[in-house]
């Protein structure tokens, strides 16, 4: 009896017929339980979800869509991966193995659409931003085929300047004016308690002057830890393709050098 | 007069070293003046003595592009030249993408170019595609060609121009103890009568040009030095006709980091077939990783595909630290003049054949009189002023736009721009960097940092997202 109960399970989801009632099914209850019920059966009878499953079958993606678009990009995945794996295992492996692509209801034939970003009637664009960001993060970890049949035409540049610096540039500028600031402060405190020069007579001084250049750069350039090396090796870079480029000329001046003392 | 014996090491470097005694007092003179390398060239080529009886002899290691076009060149010029190549019917792993003037200055004939690529897309690491090429007048285009078809021309060419193309595998070389002493060559000839393994022979030249590529022996026997090299994978993979259409004029290029981590991966149309590859300098161990999602990002255009060959091959990154040594030097691959951020080396690998076969031929009077270092440096100084330039651009260019992803998001959004076509199209085409409008250059300026600040926001946004 064993023996006939596995091929029993495993060709009843292998039977077409038998699949578009059974992801019908799991598709018209509650999405909560539909996550539940398909994770029990992907563990019981199916092979592991993998990346390369079809998408083909319409409604899956429909599912997909009505959700709410708050929901991550990765229990999407989830969802896709385990019905279609239920629904796809009858088909035999075609030599397209198509893969699952970004979905989100406000990406629309390759771009989003503003439309559904507004926010008190004027577009959101920090929530573009964010959701541009996630559709590079989405792909940097699942890279998909380029189709001609769907264009990329988004372009960051129709999100306007002031939307950028107000999301990066402010608060980085908050911080570094800050931190010079406190630095100016101070230094000027404990210069004036050294030498009793105010302020005013402090900013005359050469020296002084200096002082606050260099106090400004480092603030300027040196923001994390790392960035200390990080400009000793730009350093570097930047100087190493020439000298590889005059390592010709080099050898022979030091030859030359040599034979000029004899 | 103790310096004639002593100086042996140093000919080429101080012209009135090769002179003959009677005039070693002109050797204080210039030794006084090190630096200067550019105000010394006066008087080499007038000392070095006439060859009685013969011709200079010159072989050329290597019968690629930079070996074929040095021989036509050499022979042309009336001297007697010896090519020498281990595989007459070379099908070399090679992108294959010649600039158009290499075909004026070559005079190739337009059957050798299979395709005329007019349009390209540049797809960056989140899909996003731009296409390049509305600028191309109806004349313009990047030839696509057959490296076998291509190298056995300009061989053919070579020997018709006089020169003699030796079957056989250079060994090693035997440095002469004088400074006018040949060069004994050590080579195994094949001549298809004795079989695979050939037999071995001598020869003896004045001078030496190594033109057999990026793992040259010419410069291994002369300590020319290593360089870093790019692995280049590729594979040939003939697609479907209808699939084939879509390429018929257009080359892909993809970039990302799942592609490569400092290069890019290509689809490139041939005779046929795509070829479909990526290369890496830093992950090289990664590389049929990196091959993998290249044919995964162009995965619905070459659906289908059956691949008929894999290949991988070397390209050098830099110069190697001595592209010349006494009367041998190296030209092409083998020199390490491969471009950053393209990666093209077939022009450039012609052109320094041609240039130091021309400085041979001017320096010996047409094949009258030895030649000595200092004739060859003029090639390479030749050389330096008036490609550095475009290497040091394209240096930069990569290392500003191929470190991250962000780089190249921005690289891409800067590719759509029309005048940054123009500009780019130009300076490959032409191998000129053509003056545009400085009002362009500053927008142009403007963009490339706000591209890259946008690119880069975008970054530390994912950043906090995985956070």
């Amino acid at each position: 009896m064993a023996l006939f109960s596995p091929p029993i399970s495993s060709s009843s989801l292998q039977n077409p017929n038998f699949i578009p009632k059974f992801s019908f099914s799991l598709l018209s209850t509650n999405r909560f339980s539909f996550l539940s019920v398909t994770r029990a059966s992907s563990d019981s009878g199916s092979t592991s979800p993998t990346a390369a499953t079809a998408v083909e079958a319409p409604e899956p993606v429909e599912v997909i869509v009505k959700e709410p678009p708050q929901s991550t990009p990765a229990v999407k995945k989830e969802a896709i991966s385990t019905t279609d794996n239920v629904a796809v295992e009858g088909e035999e492996m075609k030599t397209t193995e198509t893969v699952i692509k970004f979905q989100d209801a406000r990406w629309i034939n390759g771009t989003w659409d503003l439309k559904q970003f507004e926010k008190d009637g004027k577009t959101d664009w920090d929530s573009v931003i964010v959701a541009e960001a996630k559709r590079r993060k989405w792909l940097e970890e699942n890279p998909e085929t380029t189709s001609n049949d769907e264009p990329l035409l988004f372009d960051t540049s129709i999100i306007p300047w002031w939307a950028w610096i107000k999301r990066y540039h402010l608060p980085e500028a908050e911080l570094l004016n800050g931190r010079a600031a406190m630095i100016g402060f101070f230094m000027a405190y404990f210069v004036d308690s050294l030498t009793g020069v105010g302020l005013v007579d402090q900013m005359g001084n050469f020296f002084c002057k200096t002082l606050l250049f260099v106090s400004v750069a480092g603030v300027l350039f040196i923001r994390k830890n790392e960035d200390v090396d990080k400009l000793k090796n730009l350093f570097d870079e930047t100087t190493l393709y020439d000298k590889q480029w005059q390592a010709a000329w080099k050898n022979d001046d030091d030859e030359s050098l040599g034979a000029s003392k004899k | 007069m103790a310096t004639t014996v002593t100086l042996k090491s140093f000919t080429g470097l101080r012209q009135s070293s090769t002179e003959q005694t009677n005039f070693v007092s002109h050797v204080p003179s210039s030794l006084s003046l090190p630096q200067r390398r550019s105000s010394l060239r006066v008087t080499a080529s007038r000392a070095t003595p006439k060859l009685s009886n013969r011709k200079l002899r010159v072989a050329v290691i290597g019968g690629g592009p930079a070996g074929g076009a040095a021989a036509e060149t050499l022979a042309q010029g009336g001297i007697e030249t010896i090519l020498i190549e281990r595989k007459m019917d070379n099908c070399k792993p090679c992108g294959g993408a010649i600039p158009l003037c290499m075909v004026g200055e070559f005079n190739l004939p337009l059957d050798i170019i299979d395709r005329r690529v007019t349009k390209m897309k540049m797809i960056s690491p989140s899909n996003i595609a731009v296409d390049i090429g509305r600028t191309l007048k109806e004349h313009e285009y990047i030839g696509m060609v057959r490296r076998e078809v291509l190298d056995a021309y300009l061989r053919e060419r070579a020997e018709k121009s006089g020169a003699t193309v030796i079957n056989g595998l250079f060994l090693k070389m035997d440095h002469p103890e004088n400074w006018d002493s040949p060069y004994t060559l050590h080579y195994t000839e094949y001549d298809g009568k004795t079989g695979a393994t050939g037999t071995k022979k001598t020869m003896e030249v004045d001078a030496v040009i190594g033109a057999d590529g990026a793992n040259s022996r010419v410069a291994k026997s002369i300590d020319a030095g290593d360089y870093d090299y790019a692995i280049a994978f590729q594979e040939r993979i003939r697609i479907p006709d209808e699939k084939m259409t879509y390429y018929e004029d257009l080359a892909e290029m993809y970039v990302g980091d799942d592609v490569s981590p400092d290069f890019y991966g290509w689809v490139f149309p041939k005779c046929d077939h795509v070829a479909v590859g990526t290369g890496t300098v830093t992950h090289k161990g990664d590389i049929k990783k990196f091959q993998l999602a290249t044919r995964n990002r162009a995965k619905d255009k070459i659906l289908g595909g059956k691949i008929i060959r894999v290949e991988a091959h070397p390209i050098p990154e830099h110069p190697r630290p001595r592209r010349l040594s006494k009367r041998v030097a190296l030209v092409g691959d083998a020199a390490g003049y491969v471009t950053k951020c393209s990666g093209e080396g077939i022009y450039f690998a012609a052109k320094s054949g041609r240039m130091c076969a021309e400085a041979i031929v001017e320096g010996s009077q047409n094949g009258k009189k030895m030649i000595d270092e200092g004739d060859l440096r003029k090639y390479l100084e030749k050389w330096d002023k008036t490609y550095l330039p475009t290497y040091r651009v394209l240096d930069v260019l990569q290392k500003v736009f191929y470190r991250s992803n962000p780089a190249r998001e921005a690289f891409v959004e800067m590719c759509a721009d029309e005048y940054v076509q123009k500009m780019t199209f130009d300076s490959y085409l032409y191998k000129r960097v053509a003056p545009g409008s400085p009002l362009e250059d500053i927008k142009l300026a403007v963009n490339t940092i706000g591209s890259l600040v946008r690119a880069n926001a975008l970054r530390r946004e994912i950043e906090k997202l995985n956070v």
